[in-house]
C-alpha cells in the first residue's frame, strides 16, 4: 500500500505496564510483521508496524517499552517516557492506546490516569477479561469510560473478541479529533510528585468500586444467585482489588517454599542448562556437517583458484560458524520463553536475588548470565530487562566469563588430548570441573570488579528489586515460538555480519600472500595434496607473520607462534581454534577434522627453537585456562558496544579478560612445571 | 512503628504511610503500595529476602531493604 508522502500518517503508540497484554495486542494488530527501531543514542528499542490490511486503517503503530507510570527513574525509562511526548523520528503520537489488565485495574489504571491528566488522546484497552469472567465479573466499558472521560474498549487477546470494536473506536476518535483539533499536552514535569501518585491511586480506588459488574450468564440465573454474586463482588473487590489467584498461591507454597523452593529452582535451571547442550548438539552437528560438505563440494568442483577458496573457506565456512549456534539459541529461548510465559522466571529471579546482590548484581541478572553459557550475544541483549543501569552494565560486563558453547569444541579437543585412552567418564568429570571452575572464577572476578563498578560505569547506585510475580498460567506456545524466532533473527542479523566479515578478514590473512605454494606431490592423493598446500600457504601467510610477532608473548606460557596463529584465528569464533590447529600442524588427512589424526600430530609437535615437546600437560591445561577467561569473540565485542552505548566497556572487557587469561595461563603453566608436571 | 520488612510469613498489615525519603519509595508507590491498603507476606525465599507480598490482588517481590519504607498501622 502506497500513501501520498505529503499526508502524514497518524501515529498510534501502545503503552502499558508489563503483563498488561500490550505485546499480544501489538501482535494482533500488526500481524507480527514489524520492524525494530532504536531510540537514537540509547539501547531502548521500539517496534513499529502498520495495521494489518484487513483492519483497513492507515496508521503507524508503535510498541513502546513497558512502563508503570509517567515518572521515570532510570535513564532508559526517561527515554521511554520522553518518547511518548515526542518520538525523535516519529513525532508526537496522535493517539495512545493504553492497555490494562482487567483483574489489576486497581494498579494498572495509574498510567492511563496520568496520561489523561497530561492531556493525551487516550483509548483504554481492557485485556484478559476471560480471566475476570472466571470470577463471574466483567468491566463495564460505559462506566469506566464515563469515570475517566475517555474511550474504553474491552478485548480478549486470545479470541480476538473486541478488536473490531477497537478499530471502530480508533476511527471515530480520529474523525472526532479532526473536528475539534488536538488538545495540548502538559509537559510531564507537572506530575513530579509522590503525593500526586497517592492521590491518583485514591481516585482510582473510587473508580474501580463502580466499574466491575457481575457477568450475566447465558442461562437465566435466579435472583438469589445474582444477589450472591453481588455480595461476592462487594467483599472481593472493596478498595483492595481482588484477592490473589488461589491456584497461584498454592503453587507458590511449593515453588517458593523456604527450603524446597531453592532446590527446585536449582533443578529447573540445571535441566534448562543441560538441555541447551543435549538437545542442541545433534542439530549443531547437522549444521556443521552441512557446511563442511558444502565447502568440499565447492573445492572439489571448481578450479582451486583464490576465488574458489574465498567462497569455500571464507564465505561458506564463515556462514557456517554463524549458523552453527542457531539451534542452541533457538532451544535456549524456547525454554526460557516457556518458563517466562508460565510465570516461573520472575520467581527464579526472586530466589537468586540475595546471593547475586552480594556481588553487585541483581536477581534479574540471572537469566542473562545463564544465557551466557549458550552464547554471549543473546545474553547481552537479554540484560535489557535489568532496570538499574549500573547492574545492567555490570551484568553485560561479566557475561563473557560464562563458558559459552563455542568453547566446548576447544575443551573437547584438549581433554581428548589429556586423556588419551578414551576414558569417557574422566572426560566428563574434567569438563564438569571446567564449568564449575569457570562459574567460581566468574563469581570471584565479579566480586572483585564490584568494588570498582561505581567508578567504571558512572551510574547511580540505588539497587532495587521490585518485581511483579504474575499469576501462573499455561504458556502460550505460539507466542513463545514467535519470540524465539525473533530473538534468533536478531542474533543472525546482529552477530552474523560481524562473524562473517571477520571470517573473511581472517581468511584473507591466512590465505595471502602465498597463493600458490609448491609442495611435493608424489605418492599423495588429491586431497592430501590440497591439505598440504593449505598448511604451506598458512605457514607463509600474513597471519603467521602476526603469530611470529606475538612469539615473545607465547614463550613465557610455554607455547609458540603456531598456537598464537590459532588463537588469533579464534577471534572470529572460538571454535575456529580447532580447525586452525589442524591447519597449522599440517594434518594431512581427509576431511581435515579427524580428531585422532589431529591428536597424533599435536603429540609429535615440537617447539621449533628448542625441540622440546610443545603440547605438554602443562601447556594443554594452560590453554584450557586461557579459553576460560579470554574475551576473543569479536561479535561479543560488537554487541557489547551496541548494548552499553559506547566503546568503554567492550574495550575494558577485552583488555581485562584477555590479560587476566594470560596471567592465569602463565601461573598455571609455570605452576604445573614447578610441581614437576610437564 | 512496624514496617512491612518485619512482617512474618502469612502475616498481614495495613499500610499507614510510605517513607518518601527512601530511594525506592516512588517505585513502591507506583506498584500500588499506598496508605490504607492491606498487604500480606505470602512467601519468603531461602535467604528470607526478598519477600513476596500480596497487594491489590497481585503478588510483588521486593527486598527487605525496600519493604522497610512501607510503614504499617
Amino acid at each position: 500500500m502506497r500513501t501520498d508522502l505529503s499526508i502524514k500518517v497518524p501515529l498510534i503508540t501502545l503503552v502499558g505496564p508489563p503483563n498488561s497484554g500490550k505485546t499480544t495486542l501489538f501482535n494482533t494488530l500488526s500481524g507480527k510483521n514489524y520492524k525494530t527501531a532504536n531510540y537514537p543514542g540509547s539501547t531502548v528499542e521500539y517496534y513499529t508496524s502498520r495495521f494489518l490490511a484487513k483492519y483497513n486503517l492507515t496508521a503507524e503503530l508503535l510498541d513502546s517499552p513497558g512502563i508503570v507510570s509517567l515518572l521515570p527513574e532510570s535513564i532508559d525509562e526517561k527515554i521511554s517516557v520522553e518518547s511518548l511526548y515526542s518520538h525523535p523520528s516519529l513525532g508526537t503520537p496522535d493517539l495512545l492506546i493504553s492497555t490494562v489488565d482487567s483483574c489489576q485495574l486497581s494498579r494498572h489504571l495509574l498510567l492511563p490516569k496520568q496520561l489523561i491528566n497530561s492531556g493525551f488522546n487516550v483509548i483504554i484497552v481492557v485485556t484478559m477479561n476471560d480471566i475476570l469472567a472466571k470470577r463471574g465479573l466483567k468491566v463495564s466499558e460505559s462506566k469506566l469510560s464515563k469515570a475517566l472521560n475517555c474511550d474504553v474498549v474491552v478485548i480478549n487477546g486470545r479470541t480476538k473478541q473486541g478488536i473490531e470494536k477497537l478499530i471502530d473506536t480508533i476511527n471515530s476518535n480520529f474523525s472526532r479529533n479532526n473536528e475539534t483539533g488536538k488538545k495540548s499536552i502538559v509537559p510531564y514535569s507537572y506530575l513530579h510528585d509522590k503525593k500526586d501518585l497517592v492521590d491518583t491511586f485514591k481516585e482510582i480506588e473510587e473508580i474501580i468500586n463502580e466499574v466491575y459488574e457481575p457477568l450475566a450468564s447465558k442461562e437465566n440465573i435466579n435472583l438469589s444467585l445474582a444477589n450472591n454474586e453481588l455480595k461476592i463482588l462487594e467483599t472481593k473487590i472493596s478498595n483492595n482489588g481482588f484477592s490473589p489467584d488461589e491456584i497461584t498461591l498454592k503453587i507458590d507454597s511449593v515453588l517458593l517454599h523456604r527450603f524446597w523452593g531453592f532446590l527446585i529452582f536449582l533443578i529447573v535451571m540445571g535441566i534448562t542448562f543441560t538441555s541447551i547442550f543435549w538437545l542442541a548438539q545433534p542439530l549443531m552437528n547437522l549444521v556443521d556437517e552441512l557446511f563442511t560438505n558444502l565447502n568440499s563440494l565447492v573445492i572439489n568442483n571448481f578450479d582451486p583458484g583464490w576465488f574458489t577458496f574465498l567462497v569455500s573457506d571464507g564465505i561458506i565456512s564463515g556462514t557456517g560458524s554463524v549458523l552453527v549456534f542457531v539451534p542452541q539459541i533457538l532451544i535456549l529461548f524456547l525454554i526460557l520463553g516457556l518458563l517466562e510465559d508460565s510465570g516461573y522466571l520472575a520467581r527464579g529471579a526472586m530466589l537468586i536475588d540475595k546471593p547475586l546482590s552480594k556481588i553487585g548484581l541483581n536477581g534479574r541478572s540471572f537469566v542473562p548470565m545463564l544465557s551466557g553459557f549458550a552464547c554471549a550475544i543473546p545474553a547481552m541483549i537479554a540484560a535489557r530487562t535489568i532496570p538499574n543501569r549500573r547492574e545492567r552494565l555490570f551484568t553485560i560486563f561479566i557475561i563473557p566469563l560464562m563458558s559459552c558453547s563455542a568453547r566446548l569444541p576447544v575443551y573437547a579437543l584438549l581433554i581428548a588430548y589429556l586423556i588419551p585412552h578414551g576414558n569417557a567418564w574422566m572426560g566428563g568429570i574434567i569438563l564438569g570441573g571446567i564449568y564449575l571452575l569457570s562459574m567460581i572464577s566468574s563469581i570471584v572476578v565479579a566480586g572483585v570488579m564490584n568494588k570498582f563498578t561505581k567508578k567504571l560505569f558512572n551510574a547511580d547506585d540505588t539497587s532495587s528489586f521490585i518485581l511483579e510475580l504474575p499469576s501462573y498460567r499455561i504458556p502460550k506456545l505460539s507466542s513463545v515460538i514467535t519470540n524465539t524466532y525473533n530473538s534468533s533473527k536478531q542474533y543472525i542479523l546482529r552477530a552474523g555480519p560481524i562473524i562473517l566479515g571477520f571470517s573473511l578478514i581472517l581468511w584473507f590473512l591466512t590465505f595471502f600472500p602465498n597463493i600458490n605454494p609448491e609442495v611435493e606431490k608424489t605418492g599423495l592423493t588429491v586431497e592430501q595434496t590440497q591439505n598440504l598446500e593449505r598448511a604451506e600457504r598458512l605457514e607463509h601467510s600474513y597471519a603467521s607473520g602476526l603469530g611470529k610477532i606475538i612469539q615473545p608473548f607465547m614463550s613465557p606460557i610455554g607455547m609458540d607462534w603456531r598456537i598464537g596463529v590459532s588463537l588469533i584465528s579464534a577471534f572470529a569464533a572460538r571454535e575456529v581454534f580447532v580447525s586452525s590447529l589442524a591447519l597449522t600442524f599440517k594434518v594431512t588427512t581427509e576431511g581435515g577434522d579427524d580428531q585422532s589424526t589431529l591428536l597424533n600430530s599435536l603429540r609429535n609437535a615440537k617447539i621449533e627453537a628448542t625441540g622440546e615437546k610443545l603440547f605438554t600437560v602443562a601447556t594443554s591445561v594452560g590453554l584450557i585456562v586461557f579459553f576460560m577467561f579470554a574475551l576473543q569473540c569479536l561479535s561479543t565485542v560488537a554487541v557489547s558496544k551496541k548494548e552499553t552505548g559506547g566503546w568503554k566497556i567492550p574495550i575494558l572487557q577485552v583488555v581485562i579478560f584477555t590479560s587476566l587469561a594470560y596471567v592465569m595461563t602463565f601461573i598455571t603453566v609455570n605452576g604445573l612445571r614447578f610441581l614437576g608436571i610437564q | 512503628m512496624r514496617t512491612a520488612a518485619e512482617l512474618k510469613f502469612k502475616e498481614s498489615g495495613i499500610i499507614s504511610e510510605i517513607d518518601v525519603s527512601h530511594p525506592s519509595s516512588k517505585r513502591i508507590i507506583e506498584h500500588g503500595f499506598t496508605p490504607g491498603q492491606i498487604i500480606e507476606v505470602v512467601n519468603q525465599s531461602l535467604f528470607n529476602d526478598p519477600i513476596a507480598v500480596s497487594i491489590r490482588g497481585t503478588l510483588i517481590a521486593l527486598r527487605k531493604s525496600e519493604a522497610f519504607c512501607i510503614k504499617l498501622k
